[in-house]
């Protein structure tokens, strides 16, 4: 158990120590470690993009009850499908770059570099299991979100430098899609930081761990305020990460791909990669604030390896994702600002008195009802509100008959 | 016989990795004033706005490589974030016309008036610095736990300023939710 547990750490160290008894200088060794820190982390998440890229088409499928991709193997053998990214990826390389002969050169082909960028900065600061974090910052969420903001000018960039309307509008839409949704997102994260009492991400898993009695593990999600700050944190990375019902800046029926209209090979392929990696990036820090990180849900089940553990639960929220993607529509604009706005964010603010009532009272049974009694009666008020305002009449049809 | 160059190269090579965190800052700094001079000299206005990023995300670095990790990310967080897409939107939004005519109240003066209150400005600021009080105090040891220094210094010491901005904040989105408001036709 405590050998898989360590493995990458391990495997590290007995690599570092073989370098350094050939005599390597110490300030290599530590280039070397790093460098190898960054590869694993990189290369796995590439590899979680490739598997997203197929499985989210392939679970899309089994809702929509058709098969998916099904084809692309080795050879004869065709494995399901499996090696469907391979063949997109050689696609995506062969394809020839068109650049619009109006549009900023410069700027144009600097965007999907600058979108690249925060999306794979951002994994820095995840700990993937125990003792397993590349760098923990003082500052951890701080920094993701200060590093995240960089998306904005990149979606910005690829939207104007494209010359073209449906680019412009769809810039437009995503940054003001960003920009709202990311209140609810900072102030989410932040109920998680109050109450665990710091910044650093492994401080915020260390604060989710034991159990209760025993057996209940005592992740934030499993707390009034938690939940809704948990759903509200959700909501709001799946409008972050341009996400369905919140796909509007590519909203096809309306804009064309929106930002993207004008990018095609290698360079849209950048974008749809910066795009899944900062989904998972999201996913992880939502797995690390509410959902314990990297801890076991069950106390005989610490057996098994923690990073196992945060990337389960990582690919199960990116999972859910492809599911309201399948479930949900497309919202309309002034929809989902106001959702944002008038919903989420006074939500967001009765979670934050919440955690601040629960935390003073005692985290015992009376601040549980007290809580919940906080982050309710808003709701209900606000869900009333909401109901009555968007309520779909029923369409009734003049001509027809 | 000791030249300031090969002092500089001896330590480079006795230990890189310290070296290069030593002098680390001056590459984001070099790129700080690049950015912002290309930002004033720029005739196409998106162009000067995103150097105008740039330069931002170089201030943040500047600041994350001296240590002061906190307001490095603020810095990132809130003029990335915000300001730069708020002057963004603002040159996205005005009438293409306007930004072509030259017609501002310094326009007779040009680059070198421009130049001149820029070099004034400096002038003063550094006096400002140099004389200050501050500049002569040795400078405090870093504190283990930075972020949480810096929070029980806002809720205690500050508490007062860091309420009057957030009744400051609040009034101006106020304002600016009245002035988005839409006009109900009687």
């Amino acid at each position: 158990m405590n050998l898989i547990e360590r493995a990458p750490i391990e495997l590290l160290h007995w690599f570092l120590n073989l370098l350094g008894s050939f005599g390597v200088p110490q300030w290599i060794l530590a280039i070397v470690s790093a460098v190898l820190i960054i590869g694993t982390v990189i290369g796995v998440f590439l590899g979680l993009f490739a598997l997203m890229s197929v499985m989210e088409r392939k679970i899309l499928a089994r809702a929509q009850n058709r098969y998916g991709p099904n084809r692309v193997g080795f050879f004869r053998w065709r494995l399901c499908g499996l090696f469907q990214p391979v063949a997109d990826g050689i696609k995506m390389i062969t394809k020839e770059d068109l650049v619009p002969r109006t549009a900023d050169h410069v700027v144009h082909f600097l965007a999907p570099v600058v979108m690249l960028i925060p999306a794979l900065l951002v994994l820095a600061i995840l700990p993937y299991g125990r003792d397993m974090v590349p760098a923990d910052l003082n500052a951890g969420i701080l920094y993701f979100f200060a590093v995240g903001a960089g998306t904005e000018v990149a979606v910005f960039m690829a939207g104007w430098a494209s010359n073209n309307k449906y680019s412009v509008l769809g810039g437009m839409r995503a940054i003001a899609q960003m920009i709202s949704y990311e209140i609810p997102l900072v102030i989410a994260a932040i109920i998680a930081a109050m109450i665990s009492g710091s910044l650093s991400l492994p401080a915020i898993v260390a604060a989710q761990g034991g159990f209760a009695w025993g057996f209940v593990p005592q992740w934030f999600v499993l707390t009034p305020w938690g939940f809704v700050a948990c759903l509200l944190f959700y909501i709001a990375a799946l409008a972050e990460s341009n996400r369905s019902p919140f796909d509007l800046p590519e909203g096809e029926s309306e804009l064309v791909a929106g930002h993207l209209t004008e990018y095609s090979g290698f360079k849209y392929a950048i974008f749809f990669m910066a795009e899944y990696v900062g989904m998972f990036a999201v996913c992880g820090l939502l797995v690390t604030l509410f959902l314990g990180g990297w801890q076991a849900p069950l106390p005989f089940l610490v057996i098994v390896p923690s990073w196992c553990w945060f990337f389960g639960k990582v690919c199960f929220v990116a999972f859910t994702m492809v599911w309201v993607r399948a479930t949900l529509p497309r919202l309309r604009i002034d929809h989902m600002l106001a959702f944002a706005w008038k919903f989420l964010l006074p939500m967001s603010f009765a979670a934050f008195l919440s955690a601040a009532c629960w935390h003073y009272a005692g985290r015992g049974p009376l601040a549980w009802l007290l809580s919940l009694a906080i982050v309710g009666i808003p709701y209900l008020i606000l869900g009333t509100a909401f109901s009555n305002r968007f309520a779909v009449s029923r369409r009734t049809y003049q001509f027809s008959e | 016989m000791t030249c300031p160059l090969c002092d500089i190269l001896k330590t480079c090579c006795a230990d890189p990795m310290k070296f290069l965190g030593d002098w680390f800052v001056l590459l984001p700094a070099l790129v700080l004033l690049l950015a912002a001079g290309a930002a004033v000299v720029m005739r196409n206005l998106i162009h000067a706005a995103l150097c105008l990023t740039l330069s931002f995300i170089a201030l943040g670095i500047v600041f994350i490589a001296l240590g002061a990790e906190f307001v490095g990310f603020v810095q990132l967080l809130v003029y990335v974030g915000a300001v730069a897409m708020v002057i963004v939107f603002a040159i996205l939004l005005t009438k293409p016309e306007r930004l072509t005519k030259s017609g501002s109240a310094f326009s007779g003066l040009g680059p070198a008036g421009g130049a001149a209150v820029g070099f004034v400005a400096l002038v003063a600021l550094l006096g400002f610095i140099f004389t200050s009080p501050l500049a002569k105090k040795p400078l405090p040891a870093p504190a283990s736990a930075p972020v949480a220094a810096i929070g029980e210094a806002l809720m205690g010491d500050y508490v007062v300023a860091l309420i009057a901005i957030a009744v400051l904040l609040t009034a101006a989105l106020v304002g600016a939710a009245v002035i988005a408001m839409e006009d109900k036709q009687p």
